[in-house]
């Protein structure tokens, strides 16, 4: 829109509109895109990588290696694909969805339900991953932090190099836990499948009655298997036993000499669960002096 | 016909009036001898011509629009118990079932000018904005208009069926309500002015989208097509819609707008890459 | 110097196809409604528009058949110089709309596809859906908002025209009017205004027509001095949903499609309709016309429907009039497959499904054929002078009148799918006559050179008017007024007139009339007062509520929806042959002898306290009128001796020429 002068409050005002009125198109575009690529492809692969901890840790821990592989490379690659985009969506989808009036109690069709539902589950969506990226990764890499105020506050729980049995553990630090989980994956899941629905109106890739409903069929579809995915990963976690974790941890330690040995991933003590025998301040290897930051 | 013979003899209608925008609102109850085959409309004529509450308390007529009271005209739209709907095909008998009250309320998107009476000019200057004409070169006879197939004809009649009622709108939760009052010092021409770049800069709403869907389809139309679509790429546009379908399950012409919306959403989809690859290059 | 403007009053497809060539001719427009103009009455036209096409040509039909059909249809009322050149125009209308983005149907090569409609044996009615007249005035809305964004037209929505402004010398220069919201009476400076209001139906209380079909600004022309023509012709639909607050049209083609119309013979008789046994039904139409049953033509519908209510006393129910029309003995699935959409409505409105339960239906008024008397300038080969500035015209200069306010294409009666031909093509016609108008006035405007004094004594006059009104006290209530009004002309002046009954209708009027400003409103506010603003439209009506009384009693014939009894001329009923054709031959000189007397206009004029009626010929220069048959006895005798004295009559003027 092009404005030479605008009227605001009866005083004619002479600054353009804002960067998000003029671009109001565009960033509404990326926002949906972002929820498809990366964040919700991300949401996938990850959902799909956890579920492999139901049948076995074992590859669970392969490829969280895998991952890991990418060695120093991996922060700017979570930055980019994963943390910028999703802290987008999410903020930008705050910012939408503040000032909307939700009105299902008038009109209660699914429709609208699956609207609310959207935005409710995207709050909460928002709200998970945030304490979700806390209790597994701490936030922050720093020592001092993750010592001393996440470990405490029940963060930092998750250990790259022990993925299967740290995550067990963090699964299992308090009933609590799995009741978010259960709570927060679900709502994502929703928000997924729902928004890919969307997406397609929004786009114009679904337009007619028939389209849309069968496309409604493919959410539907899309929503029971990563919701299943998700369960089973939690399921898996939390039913682990103290045995089986101990043994998990063994397996890992025994990958992680091997990996290092064939130059595969890079040695570093802070991706080591505390009870690894890897673990910071148990040998006092050469790789020790290798602290890293951010993840 | 519906059974009477479980009908009270007499109903209440509570109607949430205003006697002035920027006047509280507050409600008022009146009671009516029972009739079979009233509707809204009717009921409030009755009231207007009686004007005296169900406490026996005189007071003024309830105003409130309408026209043709057969639903192609859009007028009488209005909030009745809870739902969004045209007054003249609701139907007392039906709203009685489930009770001995009908609860009527102005639509809550638009300025209430008084009582149920709301004006709807945000919705008349959305089709300015996206252009909703044909741009034909004059009215001398120039000879019939291009030949068109029965299955456009097909597509294009339901939507041309848009009478601009605001059910669609007033169901929207991405819609919001814009009331606006004259400030201190600001000509008529300058409240004028606020007020429709204030309308440009809110969400146009599905009547328009589905409008431009129209008028995009026909062959003339289509020749001006990337203009609409750019006036539905600007803030406000079809960006806002947030996909609650709400519209098109209280379109009282059962108008296909989610279609419209998604036939729209692609085209604005190709139309913004095409311009964006298109655009000149920058000269130095 | 200031711009040349014009004030259109009505936004329906006159008003809007006025201000929409208007605009096209650079010419300023105020384009002033009751509502938003997309919201006119015009929506409610369901059937089509009529025109000649390719295809109708090929099997001999032509513009002069399509004017034919019109003038005889409406039982040579018409002016014919003006029908003509509207159905020359018609086909090119319809390009035009086509043009405008009209979603018309189609055939399956593309083509415009066309449907048949009454009075006529082509198939000319284009059609969109079952909503025609909507489609059409969206397609204008449209055109007119186009030139909004240009700045040509300046639209005054939400404001009621209370009355042209006239200098002193008798010429409209301007309008006042009152904004429905602020109540502000305003007077607009125009150096022509058009009025394109519409019908009056409201006078008849309820009606098909809309809330806003009140009259009122026709009335406020026929006060400031214009002539009303054929008022009295008011066309009656035999078959409409009878409403609370309005009548909804079922259309003919519930009969088309086998429906049987039947009372029950006990008066009121309480059971259910289907717990009536065949024995005790009246199927009275099938009864008194065994030939065509229920498929009667619309007129005597029309008539037979409201004798046995309104004479016979057989109405369905006790305080209502209405007769059943039965379509339960046909199939469901094949009701909602044949007549789906116009089931729908009496679904949507009545909350019954006519495939399970008989329709109750009545007839009700539905368009005015009569309206502000215009003026028109004639070619000499037939058809108007196109750009005249007599065309339209009313009796008021610089005053014009087009659409259904006018009164002069459609006669006594008016053919299904012309209405929407005439709204257009008038309103089309009408802007060229008004640039030749206003470049006849010289440069700069009439209306700004007159003294300010003349717009301010105008809205000085309507605020007294205002305020008197709201400070009235008295015992009467508008609403019921108009109930009591809508009453008194549905039973004397609709489908069958007696001189006795319109003569104490005509006293009752009056007394009426005295009560109706004795009103005490009971909302004496000054924002969005509905009540005030009705009342004043209701006081209007008078004039023309009289003009209708008047003329229908001042015409002792039976012509088109005009319908006396007593005048009309019997049938046939010798055996003998010889006897017969003196019959014949009488009939024949009786007729003559009607077109002599009656084949005029009637025009009122109001003169501040009563309604006088005048008459005037029609120019019926281009076809001789004719006799219409319609079901009577003896039609092939009487027609012989027309065309034998036709013949003569020819003959005789060619004689003459050659002498």
């Amino acid at each position: 829109m092009r404005r030479q002068a605008r009227r605001w409050k009866g005083s004619v005002v002479s600054s353009a509109p804002s960067f998000l009125e003029r671009h109001e198109f565009l960033l509404r575009r990326l926002h949906s895109l972002a929820g498809l690529v990366p964040v919700g492809a991300y949401m996938m692969v990850h959902l799909a990588v956890n579920a492999s901890v139901f049948g076995s840790p074992r590859i669970f821990q392969r490829l969280v290696f895998h991952i890991h592989s990418l060695g120093p490379v991996l922060p700017l690659v979570e930055w980019t694909f994963i943390f910028l985009p999703i802290i987008f969506h999410g903020a930008f989808g705050l910012f939408i969805t503040t000032g909307v009036k939700p009105n299902i109690e008038a009109y209660p069709y699914n429709s609208n339900l699956r609207y609310t539902l959207q935005r409710a589950t995207g709050v909460i969506a928002f709200l998970f991953i945030f304490w979700h990226v806390f209790h597994m990764h701490g936030w922050f890499h720093n020592h001092f932090w993750v010592t001393y105020v996440a470990h405490p506050l029940m963060g930092a729980e998750f250990s790259p190099y022990n993925a299967g049995s740290s995550a067990a553990l963090a699964m299992q630090a308090s009933f609590l836990v799995p009741v978010l989980y259960t709570i927060g994956i679900l709502a994502v899941v929703f928000h997924f499948s729902n928004g890919l629905f969307t997406l397609g109106i929004t786009w114009g890739i679904w337009i007619s009655p028939t389209a849309q409903e069968r496309a409604k069929l493919l959410a539907n579809v899309v929503f029971v298997i990563f919701a299943v995915a998700g369960m089973a990963s939690i399921v898996g976690l939390y039913s682990m036993s103290q045995e089986k974790i101990a043994e998990v941890r063994a397996e890992e330690d025994e990958a992680y000499k091997v990996l290092v040995e064939t130059g595969d991933i890079v040695p570093n003590p802070e991706k080591h669960s505390p009870l690894s025998e890897y673990a910071p301040g148990k040998h006092s290897d050469a790789e020790e002096s290798d602290v890293e930051e951010g993840e | 016909m519906i059974a009477h013979a479980n009908k009270p003899k007499t109903f209440f209608v509570k109607i949430l009036r205003q006697d002035a925008p920027g006047k509280p609102s507050y409600w008022e109850k009146f009671e009516l001898d029972y009739e079979p085959e009233l509707n809204v409309i009717s009921v409030l004529q009755k009231i207007a011509a009686k004007a005296t509450t169900a406490g026996g308390q005189k007071t003024t007529p309830v105003c409130w629009d309408c026209g043709c009271l057969e639903e192609v005209c859009g007028a009488c739209t209005m909030v009745i118990n809870n739902k969004v709907r045209q007054s003249c095909s609701a139907l007392v008998d039906k709203l009685l079932e489930d009770g001995r009250e009908i609860e009527l309320k102005p639509m809550s998107k638009f300025p209430v000018v008084r009582d149920l009476y709301v004006d709807r000019s945000r919705m008349f200057n959305a089709l300015k904005k996206v252009k909703a004409w044909i741009p034909v070169d004059g009215y001398y006879d120039l000879g019939p208009g291009p030949k068109q197939s029965r299955g456009d004809q097909e597509m294009a009649y339901p939507l041309s069926e848009c009478m601009t009622c605001g059910c669609c709108v007033e169901a929207c939760p991405q819609y919001s309500k814009i009331e606006l009052t004259p400030n201190v010092g600001e000509t008529p021409e300058e409240f004028e002015d606020r007020k429709v770049d204030t309308f440009n800069r809110n969400f146009v709403g599905a009547a328009a989208i589905s409008q431009v869907a129209l008028f995009n389809l026909n062959p003339t139309g289509k020749m001006n097509a990337g203009e609409r679509l750019d006036a539905l790429t600007e803030e406000g546009g079809i960006q806002v819609c947030g996909n609650a379908q709400n519209c098109v399950a209280v379109c009282p012409k059962k108008i296909p707008l989610t279609m419209s919306i998604g036939r729209i959403g692609r085209a604005v989809t190709f139309n913004t890459l095409r311009k964006w690859f298109d655009r000149p290059a920058k000269k130095h | 110097m200031a711009d040349k403007r014009v004030l259109v009053v009505g936004g329906g497809l006159g008003g809007l196809s006025a201000t929409m060539k208007l605009a096209e001719l650079g010419i300023k427009v105020d384009l002033m409604s009751l509502t938003p103009v997309k919201r006119s009455h015009s929506v409610c036209a369901q059937g089509g528009i009529n025109s000649v096409n390719d295809a109708t040509r090929q099997l001999g039909d032509n513009e002069y058949k399509h004017f034919d059909d019109t003038v005889y249809g409406g039982d040579f009322l018409n002016h014919q110089p003006p029908v003509y050149e509207m159905a020359m125009w018609a086909p090119k209308v319809i390009d035009l709309m086509d043009r405008l983005g009209v979603t018309f149907n189609r055939t399956q090569e593309g083509f415009l596809d066309r449907r048949r409609f009454g009075g006529t044996l082509y198939k000319r009615t284009a059609f969109a859906g079952a909503t025609t007249g909507q489609q059409l005035l969206y397609a204008l809305d449209e055109q007119v908002r186009r030139w909004e964004v240009e700045g040509l037209v300046k639209k005054h929505e939400m404001w009621d025209f209370l009355g042209p402004i006239l200098n002193d010398n008798g010429q409209c220069v301007g309008a006042v009017a009152q904004d429905l919201f602020s109540m502000e009476i305003k007077s607009f400076k125009a150096d022509a205004v058009v009025v394109a209001s519409g019908g009056c139906g409201l006078i008849y209380g309820r009606s098909t027509m809309s809330m806003t079909c009140n009259g009122s600004a026709a009335s406020r022309c026929m006060q400031a001095g214009a002539k009303y023509g054929n008022a009295e012709f008011i066309q009656v639909h035999p078959t409409a949903i009878p409403g609370a607050d309005k009548l909804r049209l079922m259309s003919e083609s519930a009969r088309g499609e086998g429906g049987r119309v039947w009372v029950p013979r006990k008066p009121h008789d309480s059971r259910a309709p289907k717990e009536i046994p065949d024995s005790e039904r009246y199927y009275f139409l099938e009864e008194r016309y065994p030939e065509y049953g229920n498929l009667v033509p619309r007129d005597i519908a029309t008539r037979e429907i409201f004798d046995v209510c309104v004479n016979g006393g057989l109405s369905v129910e006790e305080n209502r009039q209405c007769v059943y029309l039965d379509l339960t003995h046909i199939e469901a699935s094949e009701l909602n497959r044949k007549l789906g959409g116009i089931l729908d409505i009496y679904r949507k409105f009545q909350g019954v499904d006519p495939c399970y339960t008989p329709m109750r239906i009545f007839p009700a008024v539905h368009y005015s054929m009569g309206g502000l008397w215009t003026n028109y300038d004639k070619k000499e080969s037939g058809g108007l002078i196109a750009g005249s500035p007599k065309n339209q015209a009313t009796s008021i200069p610089n005053l014009y009148a087009i659409g259904e306010v006018d009164y002069h294409y459609h006669g006594a009666n008016r053919l299904g799918a012309n209405s929407l031909l005439s709204c257009i093509f008038s309103g089309l016609f009408v802007a060229p006559g008004l640039e030749t108008l206003l470049s006849n006035q010289g440069p700069g405007s009439v209306a700004a050179e007159q003294p300010q004094s003349l717009y301010d004594e105008a809205v000085k006059k309507q605020q007294e008017r205002h305020e008197s009104l709201l400070k009235q006290s008295g015992e009467e209530n508008p609403y019921l007024i108009h109930q009591e009004m809508g009453a008194l002309m549905t039973n004397a002046a609709t489908v069958v007139r007696h001189n006795n009954q319109l003569e104490e209708a005509i006293g009752k009027l009056a007394d009426l009339k005295a009560r109706a400003w004795k009103c005490s409103l009971s909302d004496t506010g000054t924002w969005s007062n509905q009540n005030v603003l009705f009342t004043k439209a209701m006081q209007d009506m008078f004039p023309i509520a009289e003009a209708i009384l008047k003329g229908a009693l001042a015409r002792d014939e039976c012509r088109g929806a005009h319908y006396k009894p007593e005048f009309q001329l019997p049938g046939l009923t010798a055996e003998d042959p010889a006897e017969h054709r003196r019959q014949a031959e009488e009939w024949c000189d009786k007729f003559e002898q009607n077109i002599q007397k009656f084949l005029k206009t009637s025009v009122s004029t109001y003169d501040g306290k009563d309604v006088t009626i005048s008459y005037e010929d029609v120019d019926t220069s281009i076809e001789p009128p004719r006799p219409r048959f319609y079901g009577l006895v003896g039609a092939e005798q009487i027609s012989e001796v027309w065309q034998e004295r036709k013949k003569k009559k020819k003959e005789a003027a060619q004689a003459a020429v050659t002498n």
